[in-house]
């Protein structure tokens, strides 16, 4: 399957690790992904604070030049993924002509055409195939699951699955031959949209998921989300200060728990990128890391 | 199954504890039918509110298995689709004092809900001789909100309000702010966003849990964006929630990219950057998670511009509302 990729800036930036991690992932698994020529910032869920026709504006571009692929477009960050589902949503109910009337103008059109999808669910809806592909079985790592906010939320724009007890995450973990563990902050905020208007709050969020997984004896955290990655691992340390010295916990981006158990290398995975080294776990729960 | 297990947590004032009851099960029951069976045929002890039983005036909203949810407009056979056929689990609603059981005290939520100044002061154009009426189509711009039936199963899981109310309120207030905001007949909008400015506008973490759970389908996250969007243009644009969500647009129409590194210093500024953020730079260094050269090319350029940004920026300056 094609598909028209969106990688949004992050992966482009903090989270390349993500990016090497699901080129490779969808290569292993058959997926071809596109990169859209001049994709632009989907608004990352702050632009419509100061200009919402802008955030619009910008992703009805986004969409119509997947659409000139005649692809269908994936994602593998959660907050892309609901800004371009929001606004492929607000074009098709009424928004798409004034939408079209400022695209005209250099020479593109939003026909709605290409749907919006996230990596997380292609991986899902596909676990029960690539399990058989599985190289390294993840079989002594516990896994605690964090969704991100924007995988599931709000479910009349997300939809894949029940926001109240999404399971597509552990499907994968098990598909992996990991154990997932569940925590209370499996779906709550990891506090990185506002952590710097509210930054006392979001490193106690930060702080809250990762005790949580510590005291449940989690190996590691997992996210589909770049963003909570960043939140959860870039932000640990400051968190962890702020209360008081609890346990380090790695956290894994999704597709780096589905190439580990395929096979891809270490490096492939940029696992020496992050802030909380999951090499040690993972090496612990199969052997070699590559 | 024959059988509903539920686990209802119960106070008295002061002892909480969790307790079990099972009923027969019966296809196509509320809620709210399951805790008026235990009430009338298993423990008069328990307490809970509910009224209209049609969902319009927001009693009996509880949570189940951490979920808010009104209680007389949710079957029980969808619940089971999600969760399976173990027992429900129901708390009172998150976010709030309890009283007895399932029931949550509102006067502190009703005193918090006067800070959004609600009612509305009309334009001098009106009086009562003339009346106070308008277009459809404006009156359609607030419809959704004044939908609001005060059941706060939005608050219950705000991830913001759970972590402190004392500088943010509940999501509902502002939903009550912007109704009043976003009123054609109103002769001053902006007092109620600028007392919401006052209590939190700009910490809301976008978690997305009011627009999931508002039964009626209003959106306070929706509302919160839109008098943040009210205050920007109306020049309150000093703080790093503003300053933040501008370097995104900025960048947007720039290169069309994300630049992280200047987000840091356009957000909270330089001196802060250059000390209260070192720690978190060093490290992203130490990991490799950006170069140094890269990072310095970045805060004394730029990121490339995507392919046919003349053509990004047309559509975006199109757009922009003049300043």
């Amino acid at each position: 399957m094609k598909y028209a990729f969106f990688p949004g800036c992050v992966l482009h930036a903090a989270a390349k690790e993500a990016l090497s991690s699901t080129l490779a992932v969808a290569e292993k698994l058959g997926m071809e992904l596109v990169e859209i020529p001049g994709w632009s910032c989907c608004g990352a869920s702050h632009v419509q604070d100061v200009d919402p026709e802008a955030a619009l504006v910008a992703n009805a571009r986004n969409l119509a030049l997947a659409e000139n692929m005649g692809l269908p477009v994936v994602t593998a960050c959660s907050t892309c993924a609901l800004m371009l589902r929001q606004a492929r949503a607000t074009l098709l109910a009424g928004a798409m002509g004034r939408a079209n009337a400022r695209l005209a103008e250099i020479g593109l059109r939003f026909t709605g055409a290409s749907e919006v999808v996230h990596f997380l669910w292609l991986l899902a809806d596909a676990s029960e195939q690539w399990t058989r592909k599985v190289e390294r079985p993840l079989d002594h790592l516990r896994v605690a699951p964090f969704y991100g906010c924007h995988t599931v939320r709000p479910p009349e724009i997300m939809g894949y699955e029940s926001h109240l007890n999404p399971q597509s995450l552990e499907r994968i973990i098990r598909a992996c031959g990991a154990t997932p563990v569940a925590i209370p902050e499996r779906l709550r905020c990891c506090g990185f949209h506002a952590v710097f208007p509210a930054e006392h709050t979001a490193m106690r969020m930060t702080a809250s998921a990762v005790t949580s997984a510590a005291r449940a004896g989690a190996d590691c955290l997992l996210t589909p989300c770049p963003l909570c990655h960043m939140q959860l691992d870039m932000y640990q340390p400051d968190a962890l200060s702020a209360a008081c010295g609890e346990t380090p916990v790695p956290v894994l981006h999704l597709v780096q728990l589905v190439g580990q158990a395929l096979g891809l290398t270490a490096k492939t995975m940029g696992l020496g990128r992050h802030i909380v080294d999951a090499r040690p776990v993972l090496k612990a729960a199969a052997g070699s890391c590559g | 199954m024959d059988t509903l297990t539920f686990l209802i947590d119960r106070f008295d004032g002061t002892d909480s504890w969790r307790q079990r009851y099972e009923i027969p099960y019966k296809p196509g029951m509320t809620v709210l039918a399951c805790l008026i069976h235990i009430k009338e045929r298993l423990d008069p002890t328990l307490n809970f509110t509910a009224s209209c039983r049609s969902a319009i005036c927001g009693a009996c909203a509880v949570r189940v298995n951490g979920h808010a949810l009104l209680a007389c407009d949710t079957m029980v056979d969808n619940l089971l689709r999600i969760w399976g056929e173990g027992a429900l689990g129901v708390s009172p609603l998150g976010n709030a004092r309890v009283v007895s059981d399932l029931v949550v005290a509102w006067e502190e939520k009703v005193e918090r809900l006067r800070l959004a100044r609600p009612g509305l002061d009309a334009k001098p154009e009106f009086s009562a001789q003339k009346g106070c009426r308008q277009a459809p189509a404006d009156m359609q711009a607030i419809a959704r909100q004044w939908d609001c039936i005060l059941c706060g199963s939005c608050a219950s899981e705000c991830n913001k309000l759970t972590d402190s109310e004392k500088d943010f309120l509940e999501p509902f207030i502002f939903t009550h702010a912007a109704r009043y905001a976003g009123d054609s007949r109103s002769a001053v909008p902006m007092r109620h966003v600028e007392a919401m400015l006052e209590h939190g506008l700009w910490k809301c973490v976008h978690c997305m849990e009011c627009v999931t759970k508002c039964p009626k389908h209003i959106r306070p996250g929706e509302d919160i964006a839109a008098m943040r969007h009210m205050a920007v243009e109306a020049g309150h644009t000093d703080g790093p929630g503003p300053r933040h969500a501008e370097a995104f647009r900025t960048d947007l129409g720039a290169t069309g990219r994300l630049n992280e590194v200047k987000l840091v210093p356009r957000t909270e500024g330089l001196v802060s950057a250059a000390t209260k953020h070192l720690p978190f730079t060093l490290r992203m260094f130490a990991k490799g998670k950006l170069g140094v050269v890269e990072a310095a090319r970045l805060f004394m350029a730029d990121n490339p511009p995507v392919e046919n940004i003349d053509g990004l920026r047309k559509v975006l300056a199109a757009e922009r509302s003049p300043s």
